[in-house]
């Protein structure tokens, strides 16, 4: 279980997480939505010990955040990628460093999963298409089996039709993994699409935790409900009775 | 890529085979043909010890070129080395790193190589020195600014996170980055330093005779600027036909990697 | 603004403060005894041990390296520049005799300079591509590519031992600054003539221009009011590369020419091992140096304050 406790972070001088604390348990979905300049991305780097926090705790089951290596799946799908290197080399990066040996199959079934053709890993990331590359970047960050996986607004880069697809491949794996997912996003419907649990982050403090079904029909501060309205009115969230 | 590729190996058959093409020995002194023009036997004439220019020229093609690269090659290593610890290690070692670029910086790099060489007395070894520690800061710069600009890309950072080893990371991410700029940078100080040399030769501060050095060559001929001005003429004209061919495909693979990077 | 001028007068002082302290450890360290040198230099034949020693001592070569460094810098800071323990005479006069001589040249070539740069790169550009811009292109490289001395060399060929137009040795007279100077111009215009021509047409790529253009702005003010600021830019920028070029230029065309200035002075203090005579031109030449970058730096920032955000 990932468990965050008083975390406070600073950026220069300024703090830009105040005083965080929320808990994932292994296996659910944790989505975190706020607008831009919230605090997600100081989240993130914070929980993959890219920032350390001036104050509080993060860890998974009691002990340090990173013995578990979490995995980190980036905004901009080709940007995760060595553009001089073939897709299969970043992807199979975590297995060769941390020395895992891979499990039979493991690559094929995960391809599969994702509908990756497995001749697609022998290209260059710019000759694939956002599409592809993504799910490329979720299999990096699939393959050494982490029991915590962070999504940076995964589906922002790509188009509608991909994002839906997209959306319903991670959860379809996450089923089979039972991998811990964190995903970060200003989409409200795919964050109650998907998200066990909703957390929403204003100005670096947590205004309100939630389970989804609350927070798609009753949620309690104001800025919540005035998300949840302006969700439904671009027709990203259904109205609930 | 390639032209400079190309270029290196014209250098490296010059430097490698001009010697075997010389017709005489660049040392042997004849003084009773000493100071003759061209002819059937010389036909670049004789210096003022009687040995023959066109064989000292092609000689000579070995020590500048050769000693050109080296130095080059020593600045690099040096440059990437500093420019890198400046964008990795911190911002502390940024600081010191570049306040030290900067004070090599704050002195014409000739001038400081003709102190410095000067100073630990004329020789081979001194030319090496004095041109390479005054050559570099341009590698430094951009070293250091590559160095954070890759920092900061998806990939770093996800191998950061895969706990790929530092000097993996080094290989696989940021020297690709770091090779195209980085050859500019070298042809750019490849040129410098073939003037460098022959700059010191020169003045006598650099190769020392009887070795055959386009600008030591150019020292001694420069005596005899009456009587035989050809000879003073062609250790000139080796220089710059060098530096032009380095300069002209420094310039195409600029242009290229221009072209390349507004594609992408 | 002023906190950006004092952090930039710190970084300046480091920077002089490190070359002064570079120079003396590498005048400490070079090899060979600098008291027997100097001993040999004021009475030739005469050498004892004695002697030597007698000029260690005279000389402060016995001390410290720290003690004699702080001995240098202390009077330094006051702009006393010492005595050479090779001629005996203070430094001060000396060297800026040889100024005298340096600084005439310097600014001639500079203005040649810009005088055949500015003209080249405006008909050059008048039609980028043309057969006049790839003429003055390919005369730039060429240039770029002749060391100083050796177009020094040939210009004395020509012009003095040929045609016998010119003096070439010494600085007797005027005529005598006319080959330097015509050397070291076209070694400055070369140089510049490819600075100013790309900055002539990045400023023309500009996307405010069309928008003059179709209010009726001539093309002649464009060009005077907007073409040429933008221009000047990388020509700024580039002077401090160019006051190295020059100075680079300058210690061997004043070789090569006899010219008793700060080149010469230089090269004579090294062969004498007159420690006093290279640090003074050495703190001279990074003084002039750091503060021209200085100023650079500063009009830089004020023409486009976006600079030096990004730079640590």
């Amino acid at each position: 279980m990932l468990d965050l406790r008083n975390v406070r972070v600073r950026r220069g001088r300024r703090e830009t997480l105040h005083d965080i604390s929320v808990s994932l348990p292994a296996g659910q979905t944790l989505a975190v939505v706020g607008e831009s300049g919230a605090g997600k991305s100081t989240l993130i780097a914070a929980i993959l010990g890219l920032l350390k926090p001036s104050a509080g705790q993060i860890t998974w089951n009691g002990a340090s955040i990173q013995s578990i290596r979490p995995a980190l799946v980036m905004q901009e799908p080709r940007a995760a990628f060595n553009p001089v290197l073939s897709l299969r080399r970043s992807i199979m990066e975590p297995v060769a460093a941390q020395g895992i040996a891979l499990a039979d199959g493991r690559l094929d079934r995960l391809c599969a999963g994702l509908e990756l053709p497995l001749d697609l890993l022998d290209r260059r990331p710019t000759e694939v298409s956002i599409g592809q590359a993504q799910r490329a970047g979720i299999l990096r960050a699939l393959i050494a089996s982490p029991p915590l996986i962070l999504f940076d607004e995964p589906l922002s880069a790509l188009d509608a039709v991909t994002q839906k697809h997209t959306a319903r491949l991670i959860s379809d794996l996450q089923k089979e993994e039972g991998f811990a997912a964190l995903i970060v996003t200003h989409d409200l419907g795919y964050a109650v699409a998907h998200g066990d649990q909703i957390a929403v982050l204003k100005a670096g403090r947590i205004e309100e935790i939630a389970d989804a079904e609350t927070f798609a029909t009753n949620p309690q501060s104001a800025y919540c409900q005035s998300l949840r309205a302006a969700a439904i009115a671009l027709g990203g969230l259904e109205a609930a009775a | 890529m390639r032209s400079v590729l190309i270029l290196v190996t014209v250098f490296v058959l010059l430097a490698g085979l001009g010697p075997m093409l010389a017709p005489y020995d660049p040392t042997a002194i004849n003084i009773p043909k000493r100071l003759s023009g061209p002819s059937a036997e010389f036909l670049l004439g004789t210096d003022a010890m009687g040995r023959d220019v066109l064989s000292r020229l092609l000689h000579g093609a070995r020590w500048s070129l050769g000693l050109a690269f080296l130095i080059s090659v020593i600045s690099l290593v040096i440059g990437t080395t500093i420019g890198l610890v400046a964008a990795l290690g911190g911002r502390l070692a940024d600081w010191v790193m570049m306040r030290a670029t900067d004070t090599f910086l704050a002195f014409p790099e000739l001038v400081a190589a003709i102190v410095i060489a000067g100073l630990m007395g004329a020789g081979t070894w001194s030319l090496i020195f004095a041109l390479s520690v005054t050559g570099w800061m341009r590698y430094a710069r951009v070293a250091r600014g590559i160095g954070l600009s890759v920092q900061s890309r998806g990939y770093v950072v996800q191998a950061q996170l895969a706990d790929m080893p530092g000097w993996s990371i080094a290989r696989w991410h940021y020297l690709p980055s770091l090779i195209p700029s980085l050859t500019v940078v070298w042809t750019g100080m490849f040129a410098r330093a073939i003037l460098g040399i022959s700059a010191l030769g020169f003045l006598g501060f650099g190769v020392q005779p009887p070795n055959p050095e386009w600008g030591s060559m150019l020292l001694d001929a420069r005596v005899h600027l009456r009587s035989t001005p050809l000879q003073m003429v062609w250790p000139g004209l080796a220089v710059v036909i060098c530096v032009l061919a380095i300069n002209l495909t420094g310039d195409a693979l600029r242009d290229a990697l221009a072209e390349r990077d507004r594609h992408e | 603004m002023i906190q950006v001028i004092g952090g930039l007068l710190l970084r300046a002082i480091v920077v002089l403060s490190g070359t002064a302290l570079l120079t003396f450890a590498l005048l400490w360290n070079a090899p060979g005894d600098p008291a027997q040198t100097i001993a040999m230099a004021r009475f030739d034949a005469l050498l004892t041990e004695d002697v030597i020693d007698q000029v260690r001592e005279e000389v402060g070569l016995n001390r410290s390296f720290w003690q004699a460094f702080w001995a240098w810098l202390g009077p330094l800071l006051t702009l006393d520049l010492g005595y050479s323990a090779v001629t005996g005479r203070p430094v001060g006069p000396d060297l800026w005799a040889a100024i005298s001589y340096t600084f005439p040249l310097a600014f001639a070539a500079l203005g040649l300079g810009l005088a055949i740069s500015i003209p080249l790169a405006v008909i050059a550009t008048k039609r980028p591509g043309g057969w006049l811009d790839r003429f003055a292109v390919g005369i730039a490289s060429l240039g770029n590519a002749i060391p100083s001395y050796w177009l020094g060399l040939i210009l004395i060929l020509i012009f003095a031992v040929k045609l016998a137009w010119l003096p070439a040795l010494g600085a007797a007279t005027p005529a005598h600054a006319i080959l330097p100077a015509l050397t070291l111009g076209l070694g400055v215009a070369a140089s510049l003539t490819r600075i100013i021509r790309s900055g002539i047409l990045e400023a023309r790529g500009q996307s405010f221009l069309p928008a003059f253009r179709r209010r009726g702005v001539s093309d002649r003010a464009v060009g005077r009011d907007h073409i040429a600021p933008h221009a000047a830019i990388p020509v700024i920028t580039v002077f401090g590369l160019e006051l190295a070029f020059l100075l680079e230029g300058l210690v061997l065309v004043e070789v090569i020419f006899g010219r008793p200035g700060l080149g010469t002075f230089l090269v004579e203090a090294i062969m004498a091992r007159d420690f006093a005579h290279v640090q003074a031109v050495v703190v001279l030449t990074a003084l002039v140096f750091v503060t021209v970058n200085l100023i650079i730096d500063l009009i830089y920032r004020v023409i486009d304050p976006r600079i030096g955000e990004s730079d640590a």
